[in-house]
């Protein structure tokens, strides 16, 4: 018993890591994914863009990350941590896939929408931020709990790059006791209870949103 | 106030206006027949810079605004935010000035109970007077109406005619283009009543 409270205690460490991992990138893909959504809905920088979801749709997550932690630092003067290195490389790869959820959210407001905006004289920045994305974000809500919940769990492929996060500390433990169902079920369970308090969180920010049509 | 000189439109390779002109000097209601499918909807789009003209030119002297078939009210605001949001952009007014003035038109119009109720729970009468009362709220001197009398019955068309004559008469002082297939509806209001022809 004393040692399972142990493991458990060991394995909880990484949770912080891998909830400020999952925290971090959230923002940045829902920021970077923003910008790209916007930028396509007035047929700007439509190429790049394309290209650029292309390639993070298309390669593995774990390249990527590598790519991030071993290629760019050569070109930078400084050495990013760990932790933003990694932040970034699931950014791109997340914002690749949040600029499709919006681009959907979108297409499926009426035209009539933007037309009454422009008809109405509202400034284009408010217009998207009063009317346009509370519309499509309520639309798209269950993708971007979809998202979140597999965002949370690809964090785990830092383990492999060294990161002290819940899926590398379980190696650690199972690797020092030689023991892995233990580990293996603690492990799991703190994932699964961060994916269980997202989805609550969705629930209760999703009710707020909801009108209906 | 409005002043169309010969403009053209294309659509798909199918020539929809041909050199048509047009033009309002005098506050009033003016209407627009036609056909369906011979460009109503469109030339009522292109006043308000919806829509783009492939040739000629239109003046427009006052503000407008553009009063949808379907209103197009924004879902997730209130009556009262639908009609006071917009408003805010358009006058340095305080808060509370908009906000008493929201509310007289929206007295006016017999809505004052409905203001903290959501686009989705009013019958589609009620629709059009809150899009009238957000087009009134931003100053729109001519209101473009498109088709306003689709889906009204003959009550809420009676009520629809008082609404138009009181803000023509009333201190807002505004004019309406209307498009409709609805004759009896247009030569019942209109002041003069134009012709939309399909092009030869």
């Amino acid at each position: 018993m004393e040692s399972i409270i142990e493991t458990a205690f060991f394995i909880g460490k990484g949770v912080w890591l891998t909830l400020s991992l999952f925290v971090m990138s959230f923002i940045l893909s829902w920021f970077l994914g923003s910008i790209m959504a916007i930028s396509l809905h007035y047929k700007k920088m439509i190429k790049p863009i394309k290209i650029f979801i292309s390639i993070f749709r298309g390669t593995p997550l774990i390249l990527q990350l590598s790519f991030f932690y071993f290629v760019i630092p050569r070109f930078l003067f400084f050495r990013p941590s760990l932790f933003w290195a990694s932040s970034f490389a699931l950014a791109l790869n997340g914002s690749a896939y949040v600029t499709e959820i919006l681009r959907s959210g979108l297409e499926s407001l009426p035209i009539g929408q933007f037309e009454a905006i422009k008809s109405l004289y509202i400034p284009r920045f408010y217009a998207w931020k009063d009317l346009i994305l509370p519309q499509v974000i309520r639309n798209v809500f269950p993708s971007i709990t979809n998202y979140s919940v597999a965002l949370i769990k690809e964090t785990s492929l830092i383990s492999i790059l060294g990161g002290m996060d819940i899926t590398r500390l379980f190696q650690v433990i199972s690797a020092r006791d030689f023991t892995y169902f233990v580990p293996l079920c603690i492990a799991g369970s703190y994932y699964y209870i961060l994916v269980i308090l997202i989805e609550f969180f969705s629930d209760k920010i999703g009710k707020k949103f909801y009108v209906e049509h | 106030m409005l002043n169309i000189n010969s403009i053209s439109k294309t659509f798909n390779n199918k020539k929809i206006l041909d050199n048509f002109s047009l033009s309002i000097t005098k506050q009033g209601i003016y209407g627009l027949k036609g056909e369906s499918g011979v460009g109503k909807t469109t030339l009522l789009k292109m006043i308000q810079n919806l829509e783009a003209i492939d040739s000629g030119t239109i003046e427009v002297g006052v503000k407008t605004s553009f009063m949808f078939q379907d209103f197009q009210l924004f879902p997730h605001f209130t009556v009262l935010e639908n009609v006071i949001y917009a408003s805010k952009f358009c006058f340095r007014s305080s808060k509370e000035e908009c906000l008493y003035k929201a509310k007289k038109i929206l007295q006016d119009l017999d809505l004052l109970d409905k203001i903290s109720e959501y686009p989705h729970r009013l019958s589609g009468g009620q629709k059009q007077r809150v899009a009238f009362a957000r087009a009134i709220m931003i100053g729109a001197k001519l209101i473009l109406c498109d088709e306003p009398t689709s889906g009204l019955d003959f009550e809420s068309k009676e009520n629809l005619k008082k609404i138009l004559f009181s803000f023509l008469n009333g201190e807002s002082r505004v004019s309406f283009f209307i498009v409709s297939h609805d004759l009896e509806f247009l030569f019942s209001v209109c002041s003069e009543t134009f012709l939309l022809k399909k092009p030869d």
